[in-house]
C-alpha cells in the first residue's frame, strides 16, 4: 500500500485532467497553470517543488477544492468533482481532504483544541466522542498540554502542529500541505517532516506538499517540479 | 438533519460575540442609543399629549368660552390674523346684561383679572394674576375649597365689593407658611383683603399657571384692583353636553347683534383641545423625526462596526469553507449571531427607554407607548441583522481561497 511504483489504475485517488488556471488582473489574463495532468496513487507520499510563482500553490488550491480551474477536470475517487454543488464539495472538503496551509489560518483568540474540533463542526461525529477525538488528537502532534492554549499563546511549529492535527480529526484519505514547514525553523520543520513520514507509512495516508527547500523534497517518494505552470519532470 | 447543530451554532455565535468584546459592544451600543432616544421622544410627545388631555378635562365639562377676538381660524387651527384685525380686547357689562336676558337655562359667569402685589405679613409675592368672578365659577372651575378650608366666595359678597379672597395652594403656604392662612388679612393695591379660603392641592403643572398658584376675588373687587369693570372672558355653562352646540351657536347670534364675527370667539374646551393636539402632534412628528435620525445614526454605527470587521470575519468564513462549512452552516451562524447582538442591544435599550422615561416623567410629562417599543427594536434589530448578514452572505460566496486571502 505505501509503494508507490505500483501504478495500475485501480488505485489512483486523485487525477487532475488537463487543468488550467488563468487569472485576470485588470486587463490582463495570466495563466498560472497551463494545461497541467496528473495521477496520484492511493498511499503516495508527493512532493511538489518549483520556482516562486511557478504555480504550486495554485495547483494545490483546486487538488483541495479550495478553488475552481478555469477549465480542465478533476477526479477523486474515481469521481468528477466539477459537477458537484458546493454542500457536496464543502463535505468532501471536511471529510475527505485535509488541508495545511503556510499561514496556519488557526482562529485566533480560540484555544487549540477547539480549533482541532473545528472540522467536526460540520461532521457527522458525534457530540459525545467529540473532545476525546481532539484530546487524542492533540496527544498525536504533542500539544496535549497545550490544549487551551490560544494560537498567540503559541510559538509557529506549534501552531502548526495544531493545523496539521485539525487538518487529521476527520481522518481524511489525502492530505494536502502548502509549504507547512516555510514558516517554521528547520528543527521545527524536521519534526513536521516526521510526521508527515509517520501518517504515510503508519497510516498509510496519501500525503501531497509543497515544498520549494529540494532536500526535503527528496524525502516524498516522488517529486513533481512545476515551471511557469507546467510539470517540468517527475521523479 | 442540521449540520451543525442549533445547539452547536448558538455556542459557536456566542463565543464569538464573547471573543469580540469591543465588536460587541459598539455594534450594541448603536443600537442601544437608537432604541432609547426613539422610545424617550415619543414618551415625550405621548406623555404631553395625554397632560394637556387631562388638564382641558379638569377645565370642567359644558364649558363655553366667550373671548374677544379671533382665535380660531376656518381650519380649527389658532387663528394667525388676530393681531391684524380691528382687536377687542375686553367685553362690558353691558354684554353680560344682554347675554344674560337672552340666554335662558344657562349660568354666564364674567371673569376678569387684576395683576398685582400680595402681601402677607409673613411675605410678598409679586406681580400676581387675580382671576375675579361670580359664585357659580369656583363650582363650574372645580376649585371651591374642601370643607375644613373655608368657603368659596358667594354672589352676596360680590355685590357688597366684600374684600375677600381666595387662594391657590401654594400661594396660601408661601404667604402663610406657619399657619393657615384662612381668616388671615392679605394687603393688594394698598387694600386689606381677608382670606376666605385655600383651594385643594391640584398638583404639578409644567410651567404655565396653575390652580395651586392662583388668587381668586369676586368680580366686584378684582374690577376696583383694576381700576375697569372689563370682561376678559364669560365662561358659559351648558346645561349639559347635547346643548353645546347650540347654546354656542345662541352665544354667536346674540354676540353678532353687537360686534363684528371676528372681534370675539365663542369655543368650547374640546374645541380648544383639537386645536392644540393639532400643534402637539406637529411637534410629536417633529420629535419622531429627531428619533428617526438617531435610528439612522445608530443604523450607520452598527454598519461601520459590521464592515470594519468584515476582513476578519472574511477569513474566518474561508477558513470555516475549507474545513469543510457549506455556505448556510455560514449564513445561519452569522444570522444567529446578528440576530443575539441586535436582541441585546435592543432590550437593554427598551430597559433605558422605560427607565428614562419614568426618570423624566418626574418633572415632566412622559409616557410609553408599546408602538414605540416595536417600532425603535424592529428597526434597530433590521439594521443589526441586515449588517451583520450581508457581508456574511457575500463573504460565503466566495471560494474559499478567495475569502482567506481576502484583505
Ligand atoms: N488571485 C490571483 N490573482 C492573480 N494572479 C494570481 C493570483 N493568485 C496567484 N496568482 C499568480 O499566479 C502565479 C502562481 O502563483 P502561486 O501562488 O501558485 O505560486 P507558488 O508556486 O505557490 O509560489 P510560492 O513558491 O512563492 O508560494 C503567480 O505568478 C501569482 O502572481
Ligand atoms: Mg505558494
Amino acid at each position: 500500500m505505501t509503494k508507490s511504483s505500483s501504478k495500475n489504475n485501480s488505485n489512483v485517488i486523485l487525477e487532475l485532467k488537463n487543468i488550467t488556471k488563468t487569472y485576470a488582473t485588470g486587463t490582463n489574463c495570466f495563466t498560472a497553470l497551463d494545461n497541467v495532468s496528473l495521477k496520484i496513487h492511493q498511499g503516495e507520499f508527493v512532493s511538489i517543488t518549483g520556482p516562486s510563482g511557478s504555480g504550486k500553490s495554485t495547483l494545490m488550491h483546486i487538488v483541495g477544492l479550495l478553488d475552481n480551474p478555469t477549465s480542465g477536470e478533476v477526479l477523486l475517487n474515481g469521481k468528477n468533482i466539477s459537477r458537484l454543488k458546493e454542500h457536496q464539495l464543502a463535505q468532501i472538503r471536511n471529510v475527505t481532504l485535509g488541508f495545511v496551509f503556510q499561514q496556519f489560518n488557526l482562529l485566533a483568540k480560540t484555544s487549540s483544541l477547539e480549533n482541532v474540533l473545528l472540522p467536526l463542526l460540520y461532521s457527522d461525529v458525534p457530540k459525545n466522542v467529540r473532545h476525546q477525538m481532539g484530546i487524542e488528537m492533540l496527544i498525536k502532534v504533542g500539544l496535549e498540554n497545550k490544549a487551551s492554549n490560544t494560537p498567540a499563546q503559541l510559538s509557529g511549529g506549534q501552531q502548526q502542529r495544531v493545523a496539521i492535527a485539525r487538518a487529521l480529526i476527520n481522518n481524511p484519505q489525502i492530505i494536502l500541505a502548502d509549504e507547512p514547514t516555510g514558516n517554521l525553523d528547520s528543527k521545527s520543520g524536521a519534526e513536521v517532516m516526521k510526521f508527515f513520514h509517520q501518517l504515510n507509512e503508519k497510516e498509510g495516508r496519501t500525503i501531497i506538499f509543497v515544498t520549494h527547500d529540494m532536500d526535503l523534497a527528496k524525502q516524498a517518494n516522488r517529486t513533481i517540479i512545476i515551471k511557469d505552470g507546467k510539470i517540468l519532470e517527475e521523479k | 438533519m442540521l449540520k451543525p447543530s442549533f445547539s452547536d451554532l448558538l455556542r459557536s455565535s456566542f463565543r464569538s460575540i464573547l471573543k469580540n468584546k469591543s465588536r460587541t459592544i459598539l455594534t450594541s451600543l448603536g443600537i442601544i442609543i437608537g432604541v432609547t432616544s426613539v422610545i424617550l421622544l415619543t414618551s415625550i410627545g405621548n406623555g404631553l399629549k395625554n397632560y394637556v388631555t387631562q388638564q382641558f378635562d379638569a377645565l370642567g365639562a359644558n364649558s363655553i368660552f366667550i373671548s374677544p377676538g379671533k382665535i380660531f381660524n376656518d381650519n380649527g387651527g389658532f387663528s394667525q390674523s388676530s393681531m391684524t384685525t380691528a382687536m377687542t380686547t375686553s367685553f362690558t357689562q353691558k354684554d353680560f346684561n344682554l347675554l344674560n336676558r337672552k340666554l335662558k337655562n344657562t349660568i354666564i359667569m364674567p371673569v376678569n383679572a387684576a395683576y398685582a402685589d400680595i402681601k402677607s405679613s409673613y411675605a410678598i409675592k409679586k406681580t400676581t394674576e387675580i382671576d375675579g368672578s361670580t359664585e357659580e365659577y369656583g363650582k363650574s372651575n372645580n376649585v371651591v375649597p374642601s370643607d375644613g378650608n373655608g368657603h368659596w366666595f358667594t354672589n352676596e359678597e360680590n355685590d357688597k365689593k366684600t374684600p375677600v379672597v381666595v387662594l391657590g395652594y401654594k400661594i396660601a403656604q408661601t404667604l402663610f407658611p406657619k399657619s393657615t392662612a384662612i381668616g388671615k388679612k392679605v394687603i393688594i393695591k394698598g387694600k386689606t383683603l381677608k382670606v376666605i379660603g385655600v383651594v385643594d392641592q391640584k398638583g404639578a403643572s409644567m410651567g404655565g399657571p396653575s390652580v395651586d398658584d392662583a388668587v381668586y376675588a369676586p368680580f366686584s373687587v378684582v374690577s376696583d384692583l383694576a381700576g375697569n369693570d372689563n370682561i376678559n372672558t364669560f365662561v358659559v355653562k351648558a346645561p349639559n353636553k347635547d346643548l353645546i352646540a347650540s347654546t354656542k351657536k345662541e352665544i354667536t347670534k346674540v354676540m353678532l347683534e353687537k360686534y363684528d364675527s371676528d372681534a370675539f370667539s365663542v369655543f368650547d374646551s374640546s374645541q380648544l383641545l383639537s386645536s392644540i393636539n393639532s400643534i402637539i402632534s406637529v411637534l410629536t412628528i417633529a420629535l419622531t423625526g429627531i428619533a428617526a435620525i438617531s435610528l439612522v445614526v445608530g443604523g450607520v454605527g452598527i454598519m461601520n462596526i459590521m464592515l470594519v470587521s468584515v476582513t476578519e470575519r472574511t477569513r474566518e468564513i474561508g477558513l470555516r469553507k475549507a474545513i469543510g462549512a457549506y455556505p448556510r452552516a455560514i449564513l445561519i451562524q452569522f444570522l444567529i449571531e446578528a440576530v443575539i447582538l441586535s436582541c441585546f442591544g435592543g432590550l437593554v435599550g427598551v430597559i433605558l427607554g422605560s427607565l428614562g422615561t419614568v426618570a423624566i416623567n418626574s418633572f415632566f410629562p412622559a409616557k410609553i407607548t408599546i408602538s414605540s417599543i416595536l417600532l425603535a427594536f424592529g428597526v434597530s434589530s433590521a439594521v443589526g441583522i441586515i449588517f451583520g448578514v450581508a457581508p456574511a452572505r457575500k463573504a460565503s460566496k466566495l471560494s474559499p481561497i478567495e475569502a482567506l486571502r481576502y484583505e
